[in-house]
């Protein structure tokens, strides 16, 4: 077992993992307040009935299944994150704060990837990560530009220099997100370093509102309508095409692994790790845009 | 000071936790110390920008997530606003509606 708010590892099963929770909100750890009144129940319970909330959280026979209807619930709710009300009908300022913090966010993506490949034997997922690397880093000389390219033409469109874009350091959230996944894929088994990263790329699968979202990524109209730079969209049909099949496969293969591995609950929690970092690097981009505005006026 | 949340937590009503923090002279309850830390940037903020010397109450309504539309009152006098935080209680919206 693994604790969804600190990543402790927890020897036993539910009722050791709901005693060390329910042991950390008794000491007011604002984290912990923090998980359990977003993803369990914000009314104060008994240890005993905590206990039967937590195990019910996590249950599920299709994991693939409980990572989307999670991450939707997370981001695509009736109140959908931010990020994404502001990218329906994205103005200049939130494409250039996307610009400058995922660029600190694709750096860290290549080495998350590595580092799943180090941590494991398996091939399907060393092809998997050369394939994510090539897309999103690396690009085909000739046939595709990479995801990080596109990114950064997206950037220039806008009147960014590249070089204000590489010295511009990450924000705060950006910084401790990134912290957080390399950490993760580095010290953790494969299998959860792919839950923490690769789960993240739902955010723009265009098959979400089939799976319940409210919302989309981004008003599809924007691809046609002329209120955006052509470089800008380039970059979103990119990542709307590829970004299909990378999350549906990958949460496939974490399914697969995690069942072999018995390693489902520790995925699950480095999942709700891995989101909250995420819910605030997704802040971050909508900060820097702010930040880049208030810096013309 | 009072709120909208009577159960609990002062910002996010919420049951867990007990931290206390002294605000404007009221002892306050609160879940944790990030919402306490919330609250108290909130009332420093509305304070500046009324310059009111006091807040009798405040209605909040929202989530982390939407963010909180809110209305301060001191005496007859209201004032509404809109914020929202990251999940370490940092400001990155605080308007007036
Ligand atoms: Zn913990
Ligand atoms: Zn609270």
């Amino acid at each position: 077992m693994r604790c969804p708010t600190c990543l402790l590892h927890i020897r036993g099963g539910y009722a050791e993992l709901s005693d060390h929770i329910y042991n950390m909100l008794g000491k007011t750890d604002s984290n912990h307040i923090m998980w359990i009144n977003r993803y369990v129940t914000r009314s104060r319970t008994s240890k005993k009935e905590l206990e039967g909330l937590v195990k019910r959280v996590f249950e599920t026979g299709d994991l693939k299944e409980w990572i989307i209807q999670k991450f939707i619930g997370k981001f695509f709710s009736k109140s959908p994150h931010q990020f994404l009300v502001k990218m329906q009908k994205p103005d200049r300022w939130t494409l250039l704060g996307y610009a400058y913090e995922h660029h600190h966010f694709l750096k860290q993506w290549v080495k998350s990837c590595s580092l799943i490949i180090i941590n494991t034997d398996f091939e399907e997922i060393h092809h998997y990560e050369i394939d994510n690397i090539i897309s999103e880093w690396h690009g085909e000389k000739g046939r595709f530009p990479a995801h990080h390219e596109l990114l950064l033409k997206m950037g220039q469109s806008y009147g960014a220099s590249l070089d204000d874009i590489y010295r511009t350091e990450p924000l705060e959230p950006t910084l401790h997100a990134i912290q957080t996944w390399d950490h993760i894929c580095r010290n953790f088994s494969f299998v959860e370093g792919m839950a923490a990263m690769h789960s993240l790329e739902l955010i723009a699968n265009r098959k979400m509102k089939e799976y319940g979202a409210s919302i989309g990524y981004f008003d599809p109209v924007i691809l046609r309508d002329g209120s955006v730079t052509r470089e800008t969209v380039d970059f979103l049909r990119e990542g709307y095409e590829a970004d299909v099949s990378h999350s549906e496969v990958a949460l496939a293969l974490i399914a697969k692994y995690s069942s072999m591995l018995n390693l489902q609950q520790e995925v699950q929690a480095v999942f709700f790790k891995s989101i909250e970092e995420f819910d605030n690097y997704l802040n971050a981009r909508i900060e820097r845009g702010a930040i880049l505005e208030n810096k013309q006026h | 000071m009072k709120t909208n949340n009577t159960e609990g937590c002062g910002l996010c009503n919420a049951t867990w936790g007990e931290y206390w923090r002294e605000i404007d002279g009221d002892n306050m309850y609160f879940c944790c110390n990030i919402c306490a830390d919330i609250f108290e940037t909130m009332v420093k903020k509305v304070k500046e920008i009324t310059g009111w010397k006091k807040i009798d109450y405040v209605e909040l309504v929202g989530n982390y997530s939407s963010g909180r539309e809110c209305e301060a009152r001191n005496g007859e006098d209201a004032f509404r606003y809109y914020f929202r935080t990251y999940s370490n209680g940092k400001f990155i919206t605080f308007e007036k509606r």
